[in-house]
């Protein structure tokens, strides 16, 4: 996050520190002389082992000498913002020394300032070194200070306050095991000799195996988010041999279901979300093709530095639906698209999209913070900022859009039905035509040929969509249609872009005969001239300031006010002709059927610039969506490069009075162009129909990537500041990370280039935390706590492993099998250490109540989706539909005011059972139960879910309707599959919750609740239950 | 454990999955959590809370400042001429009209004699118990990301806002009622919604609940039919039959004992939330003092009533928006763009009465001596119209430089005001003060150092305050 306000702080107090004034550094420097003459006189104490070594091996500096230097000097004295100029990183620097003069002078070592700050304990200030480590800086002092070519980096070694290049996790994965593991007897299992080691070590003693029930359903909730049915419970409780759990794992593993419950823990890293968060938080209807990929990935098992690559380069690895649709990671968060008016907040929305998925992007696949670092370098970790903006500049392609996909066969048939929708709309064109003919020779119309100025472009729309009088054609866009010699727009989708328009426009007419299905709409655009962006429009708009009036909209109002005309009340029955002139020194003007529309204002000039201009008609500005569009009939649209006269404007108005009405063609026309018109019409409106949806499936629109494919340079942004600009850095990785800058790439390079090497480096075997980040997630899903413990951060602020050596094996062996997945589930879920009983034992307890070292398998609360989804299979109400476009239980509130509300709402039927996985997720989009229940909401990267227990979650599994419609299912359930026998449907009930049997007082009590409320009170009663709701 | 140990295991609790979840749980209600995550009694430093719960009342669009509580005679003076300066002021619509003098006329009062306009003639009245900050500055001039700095300290979502860090840190102190009440506007919920009063990364327990004007205020109180409210006792009583046989074998689970102990809290509830909201029982004088018999402001009187029993019952955080969505016409909040006489006239009188009504009243009842009451808003307003250069608009738009809120009850210096912006009212000019400082200056009045109130996210301990934070200490008794 930002902290200007602090760093402005630092940064006042670290100018107070410079000696601004001579005279108060001619007596600093009387003060050092003293204090220098007085300790060269001391004699040092030097230790004469450490001083011949000094003497002796060349590698004293690098093992003795180096460490001391970067974790007690180089954190002041090195980077930027050096204390005292002093730069003691390399001897060179040294000896060039700060603004008290060289630090270090190797003909007199021990006169050294540097030397005589330390050993008088001055330096560092307020934190002394240690006798030992003063000790062996003075052997170092005393031999002449022997220091290796080279710059040493701060980072380099870990300290008290923060990890260094040798942090743990920054270590080459260990390919050998320790001689205490290798010389315990082997288990079947190697997971089990670590695990039993630290145990033995600690004095614990673990539990036993689970007893068959208690494990099969442990191992159905944890590989499926599902339970079992009874009988596949029975089935193992009276075969429970290592051979048949076996074969259940690798059945679990290989069922669809695997990858729907374990696609949940993703999603949660990643923060997947279904809208877009910020204050409109639109909804995002076309993501879901991310949801499904991860699943399909999960399920087949895809080498997972593959599935990293795809997730970061997916569209540029596979092009296509698949690829993209993988890439759909890196657009998945938050997308603010209300920006500001002014530059700087434009500015910061990006910085702030691109800190975000950076920082997701690291603490995903590195586990790493490194956002952290977008202000200054890394508190804890050796990330420095500008390192964090060389991987920002590898993600600043990065944009997000739609992409279509097409559908080659459905796009033929398109093709045809336009080319016949084409036919007919000159067909109806020709008939309509004759009847405006004949009515033009009965008035005194001006015809086109007349005196009538010449438009820069004009859009008829008789039959198509040219432009009449140049070459600025357009494209009919979403569902707008031409029909009867007008642009039809249902005010949803439709409207029509011109293509690029290079021009510079100061002064211009807009003008259009439009008529409106209704006039109580809001804010739809007729015509607009917009920046391609949408950034700069200047547009006639209806009724969006005021009701029922025309207004000059422009982007924020910024040249908007309003006409102050009349409110309009012809406008849906009959074509009305609107002009708005804009002259260069900013008036504006509007006329309404070639009459002065209110009161012209004067406003600050719009100025275009003259490349990427386009026309929309029916569209306030792009993008298109929400109430940007006009719902009505457009007949004819122009823009002039000029202001028009109001005579020229009256003359206009009368263009298009051969518009006419179903009256005058019933009139105007012969019965059988009357019959061959309604014809027409009916075939074209259904031919319409048709293409829409066709063409909805001929390309399909997905949420995605839509590159930059030149981002250019990347500066740092001191302190993060949108303004302040540091050196330009390259793409590339971390340092501490194998990377460097070893990318080759510059500000010159593609989106593509920066990707894939982006992807390369996160994916590389030689990058030890991907695999031990994967390895120990997968560790925290089937434990509920990971050998680390904070799955998104493994750098020093975090949790150290309980088992480091552990982790490097599972890391290891994820290699070794060629990064698949599944072979290490099933060497986690078939150790004895998993298959342990839960019972608490009170002294194992009292000394690891968090269970790290693994003495039992520790209980777990149902997760939200999982409490959901066994309901509505016990229930027998599941649909197993996989993929596609989510259930939306949620109602979907516009108001049209810049804020999106999702109201939880809880229709019954088949289309809402399907399993929670598959279920619109908005961000800030409630359900009662789940948020009840810890879902956690897609806002932020949820590595971890916290687990509460709250009367509000009791009472919405009491009360919940969900919970009460579950519980009559299941009661019918039981009773048709019991023959309607009471006593078999209560057996049924306990059997399908908790897949075993009542016993004698559970089937009293169950008898009792069933004699005095029914049947469905008894499975509300065990939905609500312990051994359901927590699994042992 | 020694109480220094199991205190900071508490507030690291998140970490530490199921059981330290279910012992927490158990803890609250034997009022031990309560003991051990109050700071006051855990620190060697001990501060001493003065405050045990608040009533937020956040006023959604921005009121001005300049017409309310910032008295500027300057500002009158210089009505009508233009702003001299090479800034180009960071506000929303970006016109720059000439100054504005207030629509209203201002007075000192009470024997304070603080500044209050006749905007608000009843609050004026009670001016002597406010403690007024005339010099809030934030980071945003936009309505999203404004209000959620002012209730979280961050302009994101996703980031605990203060009510959710007051119950993490506190707990409850009943345990039939929820942590964090949210009584929203009746127009709608604010810009961003729910999100206002997330937990963000803290567990969900300590998220507000949004009481509904229904006959049932928390969902899933009862159930959805007759049928099964006919059965609920006895389901209930099953279901505590058959845990109870299944705990017997699971000796001394606590997440099982803390879910059995977490239904018969949800049965208390059912009893204490109908209880909480029925009014009926009130005084007629109490119910004219809400100004319920006033069409005017009935709706927001009956919140703020209805603030007062919670909190007599011990809930520890309640907010009330005043203002619903922001956008749309006519105006559905304080958003005074086009015209603030017209727009502040009619906000104001919906809440003026009520919000004086609750602080007689909580007066009265000694309920201040430990209950602080906060009055807040997104930012302030331009001291310049928002219109062209050359006249003086009728509206006013976001000012994000200076603006004022108020706090009034425990532990506060009442009757004063800290702080103050230029003399036109545009910029906080001494001891500006931030989000943050409100924050951490709360914080305090429960005896909590901001700095300490700290969860592990993201791989930082994250604080309400992020890394800023001055308490101000000045305003403090």
């Amino acid at each position: 996050m930002l902290d200007p306000h602090k760093h402005n702080q630092n940064l006042a107090l670290f100018l107070a520190l410079k000696p601004f004034h001579p005279k108060k550094t001619t007596a600093m420097n009387r003060i050092f002389l003293k204090f220098f003459v007085l300790v060269a006189g001391t004699s040092l104490s030097i230790h004469p082992i450490g001083q011949l070594q000094a003497q002796t091996d060349p590698s004293f500096f690098q093992t003795n000498i180096a460490p001391i230097l970067a974790s007690k000097c180089l954190e002041c004295h090195s980077g930027t913002n050096i204390k005292g100029g002093l730069d003691l990183s390399s001897q060179a620097s040294a000896l060039k020394g700060g603004k008290n003069g060289p630090a270090i002078d190797p003909a007199q070592p021990g006169a050294s300032l540097f030397w005589q700050r330390v050993s008088d304990d001055e330096m560092p200030p307020g934190k002394p070194l240690e006798p030992a480590e003063k000790q062996m800086l003075a052997s170092w002092v005393k031999t002449g200070l022997r220091w290796p070519a080279g710059t040493m980096d701060r980072f380099q070694f870990t300290t008290a306050k923060r990890a260094g290049f040798d942090w743990w996790a920054f270590r080459p994965i260990a390919t050998r095991v320790s001689e205490k593991i290798k010389s315990k007897p082997s288990n079947s299992n190697r997971i089990d000799d670590f695990i039993d080691l630290k145990l033995q070590e600690s004095g614990m003693s673990a539990n036993p195996v689970s007893a068959p029930h208690d494990l099969i359903r442990r191992l159905y909730y944890d590989l499926t988010g599902l339970p079992p049915s009874p009988e596949q419970v029975s089935r193992f409780e009276s075969d429970p041999s290592d051979q048949k759990y076996n074969q259940i794992v690798d059945q679990l593993l290989g069922s669809p279901r695997h990858g729907e419950r374990w696609a949940r823990h993703w999603l949660d890293v990643v923060r997947y979300g279904e809208s877009l968060g910020f204050e409109r938080n639109e909804p995002n209807f076309k993501i879901w093709p991310y949801r499904d990929w991860v699943i399909q990935s999960l399920n087949s098992d895809m080498p997972y530095d593959r599935f990293v690559k795809m997730q970061i380069a997916g569209d540029l690895i596979e092009p296509g639906l698949t690829g993209t649709a993988a890439a759909g990671f890196m657009v998945a968060g938050v997308h603010n698209s209300v920006v500001g008016g002014s530059e700087r907040m434009r500015l910061l929305a990006r910085q702030d999209e691109l800190e975000e998925n950076a920082g997701v992007l690291g603490q995903t696949f590195l586990g790493l913070t490194v956002q952290c670092a977008r202000c200054h370098d890394h508190k804890f970790d050796p990330i420095t900022s500008r390192e964090y903006f060389s991987i920002i500049s590898a993600m600043d392609g990065v944009r997000h859009g739609e992409k279509a996909f097409e559908n080659p066969q459905v796009s033929l048939k398109v093709k045809a039905l336009e080319f016949q929708i084409q036919t007919g709309n000159s067909r109806l064109a020709e008939i309509e035509t004759a009847a405006r003919r004949q009515l033009q020779s009965k008035s005194a119309i001006p015809s086109e040929s007349s005196d009538l100025p010449k438009p820069l472009a004009m859009w008829k729309f008789d039959s198509g969509v040219e432009d009449s009088s140049g070459d600025l054609h357009g494209e009919l866009q979403g569902s707008a249609r031409i029909e009867s010699g007008a642009l039809v727009l249902d005010g949803k989708s439709g409207y029509f872009r011109t293509k690029r328009l290079t021009k510079t426009l100061d002064s211009k007419t807009l003008e259009a005969w439009v008529q409106a299905d209704d006039l109580n709409q809001r804010g739809g655009g007729v015509i607009s001239l917009e920046t391609n962006d949408g950034q700069a429009f200047d547009s006639i708009v209806f009724a969006e300031l005021e009701p029922r009036k025309w207004m000059a909209g422009s982007e924020g109002f910024s040249r908007t006010k309003s006409f102050q005309g009349l409110e309009e009340q012809d406008a849906a029955s009959r074509a009305v002709h609107i002009a708005i002139t804009y002259d260069s020194s900013g008036n504006v003007a509007c006329y309404r059927d070639g009459l002065p529309y209110g009161i012209a204002f004067k406003t600050s000039p719009s100025r275009f610039p003259p490349n990427n201009l386009q026309i929309l008609i029916g569209l306030r500005h792009s993008p298109a969506g929400a109430n940007k569009h006009f719902k009505g009939r457009i007949l004819r649209a122009a823009i002039y490069d000029r202001v028009l006269s109001p005579s020229e404007i009256m003359k206009s108005a009368a263009r298009e009075q051969g518009f006419l009405s179903e009256s005058d063609y019933a009139r105007l026309l012969t019965p059988d162009q009357l019959v061959l018109r309604d014809q027409l019409r009916r075939q074209l409106e259904m031919d319409q129909k048709t293409r829409l949806a066709d063409a909805n499936q001929a390309s399909e629109k997905i949420y995605a990537i839509v590159p930059n494919p030149k981002p250019g340079a990347m500066k740092v942004h001191l302190r993060g500041d949108v303004t302040e600009f540091g050196p330009v850095v390259a793409p590339s990785g971390l340092k501490s990370v194998g990377a460097g800058e070893q990318w080759g790439l510059n500000e010159e390079s593609t989106d593509q280039e920066r990707r894939l090497q982006l992807s390369t480096w996160l994916a590389s075997p030689s990058n030890p935390l991907t695999s031990r980040v994967i390895a120990n997630r997968l560790w925290h899903y089937h434990f509920g706590t990971g050998l680390v413990e904070t799955p998104n951060d493994f750098g020093f602020n975090a949790g150290l492993p309980s088992h480091p050596e552990l982790l490097d094996f599972l890391a290891l062996e994820l290699q070794n099998h060629q990064n698949r997945l599944k072979p290490i589930h099933r060497m986690i879920v078939t150790s004895r250490a998993y298959k342990r009983s839960s019972k608490r034992s009170a002294t194992s307890f009292a000394k690891d109540a968090q269970n790290r070292m693994v003495w039992r398998h520790s209980p777990s609360r149902l997760e939200g989706e999982t409490l959901r989804d066994s309901m509505l299979a016990i229930s027998g109400e599941i649909q197993m539909k996989m993929g596609g476009p989510g259930f939306i239980d949620v109602e979907i509130i516009d108001k049209k005011n810049g804020t999106t509300y999702f109201e939880p709402i809880d229709p019954p039927g088949p289309d809402f059972q399907r399993r929670t996985i598959y279920r619109f997720s908005p961000r800030g989009g409630r359900s009662t139960l789940l948020d009840n229940f810890d879902c956690p909401d897609p806002a932020t990267t949820s590595p971890r879910r916290s687990v509460t227990t709250t009367p509000l979650q009791a009472l919405s599994l009491l009360h919940g309707e969900f919970s009460v419609r579950m519980a009559h299912s299941l009661a019918n359930r039981a009773m048709t599959e019991s023959w309607n026998n009471k006593t078999d449907a209560i057996r049924r009930c306990w059997a399908l919750t908790l897949q075993r049997s009542p016993d004698a007082q559970e089937m009293q009590d169950s008898l009792a609740l069933e004699g005095s409320n029914g049947l469905w009170a008894v499975c509300l009663g065990l939905f609500n239950s312990n051994e359901f709701t927590v699994i042992p | 454990m020694d109480p220094l140990n199991r205190r900071e295991w508490l507030t690291h609790w998140g970490m530490q999955g199921l059981a330290a979840t279910a012992l927490l749980d158990l803890w609250k209600t034997d009022g031990l959590a309560r003991e051990l995550t109050d700071p006051a009694r855990g620190h060697q430093t001990s501060l001493i809370p003065k405050a045990k719960r608040a009533i937020h009342i956040s006023l959604v669009g921005g009121m001005s400042h300049l017409d309310s509580f910032d008295y500027k005679p300057e500002l009158v003076a210089r009505h009508g001429q233009n702003l001299v300066t090479n800034e180009k002021p960071d506000i929303f619509f970006g016109q720059v009209g000439q100054f504005r003098r207030p629509d209203w006329k201002f007075a000192r009062r009470g024997q304070s004699g603080l500044y209050v306009s006749d905007l608000f003639p009843h609050i004026a009245r009670q001016a002597d118990l406010l403690t007024v900050v005339k010099s809030m500055v934030t980071e945003s001039a936009n309505h999203t990301p404004a209000l959620f700095f002012a209730n979280s300290g961050f302009q994101f979502n996703g980031f605990p806002s203060l009510g959710s860090w007051l119950s993490f840190g506190l707990g409850n102190e009943s345990d039939e009622l929820p942590t964090f009440v949210v009584l929203p506007d009746n127009r709608g919920g604010p810009n961003g919604g729910a999100a206002n009063w997330s937990a963000g990364f803290l567990p969900a327990e300590n998220q507000g609940v949004g009481f509904q004007g229904s006959a049932e205020p928390v969902k899933d109180l009862f159930s959805p039919d007759p049928q099964g409210r006919l059965a609920d006792s006895n389901v209930r009583d099953f279901l505590e039959k058959i845990n109870r046989r299944h705990a017997a074998s699971h000796a001394d689970e606590p997440i099982l004992q803390a879910r059995m102990r977490s239904y018969a809290i949800a049965g208390k509830m059912q009893l204490s939330v109908p209880e909480v909201g029925n009014i009926q029982g009130e005084s007629e004088e109490t119910k004219e003092l809400y100004g319920l018999n006033d069409p005017h402001c009935s709706e927001f009187g009956r919140r703020c009533l209805l603030a007062r029993r919670l909190s007599e019952r011990g809930v520890r955080y309640i907010q009330l928006f005043s203002g619903g969505p922001i956008a749309g016409s006519p105006r559905t909040s304080w958003d005074a763009h086009e015209s603030v006489m017209e727009n502040h006239s009619s906000e104001a009188l919906k809440i003026d009465k009520p919000i004086a009504a609750l602080l007689h009243d909580c007066q009265r009842r000694g309920l201040l001596d430990d209950t602080v009451i906060l009055f807040t808003t997104e930012f302030g307003r331009t001291p310049f119209a928002q219109s062209e250069a050359s006249r003086v608009g009728t509206g006013r738009d976001h000012n994000r430089y200076g603006f004022s809120v108020w706090m009034a009850g425990a532990g506060l210096k009442p009757g004063t005001s800290y702080g103050n912006t230029d003399e036109i009212g545009w910029k906080a000019a001494e001891k500006p003060a931030t989000w943050h400082d409100f924050h951490a200056t709360v914080l305090r009045l429960f005896g909590i150092d901001h700095e300490k109130l700290t969860y592990y996210h993201n791989g930082i301990q994250r604080r309400l305050t992020n890394v800023h934070g001055t308490v101000m200490k000045e305003i403090l008794a």
